[in-house]
């Protein structure tokens, strides 16, 4: 089964991911009309600053097993059996914050979402746009991310493919960016921007 | 092999699933006080502000113990343990035997001592049972007093104020939350509390209360008389250990427990707000009653019993709650010791209503408490529970932007 997978060091801090998941989860799906609708939609990604202010893509892990659903007072958090993913029932969630307070990537948010009770401020986190894949269609996040820093692929395919990278770097002949110069160039004139201030 | 807990709170509970996971044949015996099915404690608050109904409180099905095939003894009370013949006796003197006993019977209300403590109308908010004897109390009062400034003299206010009542909350210490916060916090949800339409009372503590039958006034440490149609106290809880045999089982506050929860008697396991164990940021034994541990502690109790090693590292103290307008968490070690060795950052911004302060020991952190910006208290909690040396400065901990990303260099 292929899942998002993030790889932080090709993070550029765009943000483009944080609209798209916002988007994808509003009532009408478009972003023009997305940002006119009450409650105003709001993003389930994170990015966050890095150590030198570079980006860093947050989202629920869906750990298993995962503290916030052995935290949870209301038993509103729950695992779809079928795909692994840690659900919160927005009608059984009574915002009581011991989610957050057990959740150690602090991927939790507090606010009313279209698909809670109206008015009803909820837990919000990362479903992995279940809603999206049960069409066909790959998570917003992965599908407007022009980097490569959040894939949609088999975990197991992408280890692998890591693992080849850092065998390649370190072998005789090894090719000299196993990632695109880009990045490094991009982290080097961000530490120097810290630097500077 | 037959498996024994007392207790259907959410530790006993946890442990009999932990065990039906890893034991298929056993017997599992669940003997509980309360008849009502397992359920939420710390949501019973909501039940009295009127914002759940009480059938909303199970946090397991109503098949529950049919679906683990656990057989329940339930609104019975387990009277004596005879740990030599491994046989527990319940009050109504029937006997069961066990191979492996939990003792998970957790923690109950702390009585207030004052005179007149039997009037009517003076109740503890413990249990479902609790909460609906104080709202069959609701139609007949007007004003109420709620003892203590912990969370359920808190839960307790919140709820009376939302159904209508006029609210006094009496205070013994200077300010409300002593126990979890610092005093810069304390004014700051003293005053939020105030904005509220709540009294609050700080530094007094009730004597006596007063009546025909019903309480109808309290009598204050100065002097002074406060009517009031009804009372909820909120003192802290004690540990249930009354049937303990104290000359097997070795007692302090509750039963100690060893590092896979066995008390000093091979066999015999303690879990949640009964049981001692350590405290990781204090080093010391301590009890730390509150849910997330006790579900942790059923569960790690009860893969031991079933016969795995399982290590349980240590409690963590710690609470979140909202306030009115203010989110307030606090981790660990908050008012550390006048000691050497702990560094403590603190950083208050009242205009916002933001608070933050990070208690640290040899370059681990061992504390913190966030007023407002909690989402991230989950990473901090996190580096407290692992005692994490910090690699990187502890200021960027203090930053309201930090995030994970900062953890990863």
């Amino acid at each position: 089964m292929k899942e998002v997978i993030v790889q932080p060091e090709k993070c550029v801090g765009c943000m483009q991911c944080m609209v798209a998941c916002a988007t994808a989860h509003s009532q009408t799906k478009q972003l023009y009309t997305a940002i006119l609708e009450t409650p105003l939609p709001k993003p389930r990604i994170h990015v966050g600053a890095g150590v030198f202010n570079e980006g860093f893509p947050n989202r629920c892990r869906h750990c298993d097993p995962a503290p916030c659903m052995q935290a949870c007072l209301g038993g509103a958090i729950f695992r779809d059996t079928a795909t692994g993913t840690v659900l919160i029932d927005p009608d059984r969630c009574i915002n009581c914050a011991s989610c957050a307070m057990a959740c150690p990537y602090g991927v939790i948010r507090f606010h009313e979402d279209c698909v809670a009770p109206p008015g009803k401020v909820v837990a919000v986190k990362c479903d992995n746009c279940d809603q999206r894949q049960s069409q066909g269609v790959v998570p917003a996040c992965v599908e407007v991310c022009k980097t490569g820093a959040l894939i949609f692929d088999e975990m197991t395919d992408a280890m692998k493919e890591k693992t080849n990278a850092v065998a390649r770097s370190v072998s005789s002949g090894a090719e000299t960016y196993p990632v695109s110069p880009v990045f490094a160039l991009f982290k080097a004139s961000k530490k120097a921007q810290l630097a500077v201030q | 092999m037959k498996y024994s807990i007392i207790g259907n709170g959410i530790a006993g509970v946890c442990a009999a699933e932990t065990i039906r996971q890893l034991d298929r044949a056993a017997e599992i015996t669940l003997i509980g006080d309360e008849t009502f099915p397992p359920y939420s404690r710390p949501m019973i608050s909501h039940v009295l502000d009127g914002s759940l109904s009480s059938e909303k409180l199970p946090i397991r099905s109503s098949r529950f113990y049919d679906d683990l095939k656990i057989i329940p003894v339930l609104g019975s009370r387990v009277s004596a343990i005879d740990v030599d013949r491994r046989v527990l006796t319940t009050t109504d003197r029937k006997e069961t035997t066990y191979d492996k006993l939990l003792i998970a019977t957790g923690a109950d209300a702390r009585p207030v001592v004052a005179k007149g403590v039997d009037l009517k109308n003076i109740f503890y908010m413990r249990t479902e049972a609790h909460i609906r004897s104080i709202i069959e109390c609701l139609p007949t009062a007007e004003t109420a007093l709620v003892l203590g400034g912990g969370l359920v003299g808190f839960k307790a206010a919140h709820g009376l104020l939302k159904r209508g009542l006029k609210v006094t909350m009496l205070i013994t210490s200077g300010y409300p939350l002593s126990m979890q916060v610092d005093e810069t916090a304390g004014q700051m949800i003293l005053a939020e509390l105030l904005k509220s339409g709540l009294t609050v009372r700080v530094g007094t503590s009730v004597m006596a209360f007063e009546g025909k039958g019903k309480v109808k006034r309290a009598r204050l440490s100065d002097d002074s008389t406060l009517s009031c149609d009804m009372v909820i106290v909120g003192k802290g809880v004690s540990p249930s250990l009354a049937f303990v045999p104290k000359e097997k089982i070795k007692i302090d506050h509750g039963i100690l427990v060893d590092h896979h929860l066995q008390t000093t008697i091979p066999d015999v396991f303690a879990a949640g707000d009964v049981a001692e164990a350590v405290d990781i940021t204090r080093k010391r034994r301590w009890i730390n009653a509150i849910w997330p541990e006790a579900a942790a502690q059923g569960c790690v109790a009860g893969a031991n019993m079933a016969g795995r090693h399982v290590v349980y590292p240590g409690s963590v103290s710690r609470n979140v709650m909202r306030v009115m307008a203010l989110d307030v968490m606090t981790l660990g070690l908050v008012n550390p010791p006048d000691d050497f060795g702990y560094k403590v950052m603190a950083h208050a911004d009242r205009r916002r209503g933001r608070y933050r302060k990070l208690v640290f020991r040899d370059n681990v952190l061992v504390g913190a408490m966030l007023i407002n910006d909690i989402d991230q208290g989950g990473i901090l909690l996190s580096l407290i529970q692992n005692e994490i040396p910090l690699k990187i400065p502890d200021r960027v901990l203090m930053d309201p932007s930090f995030n994970f990303g900062k953890l990863i260099a």
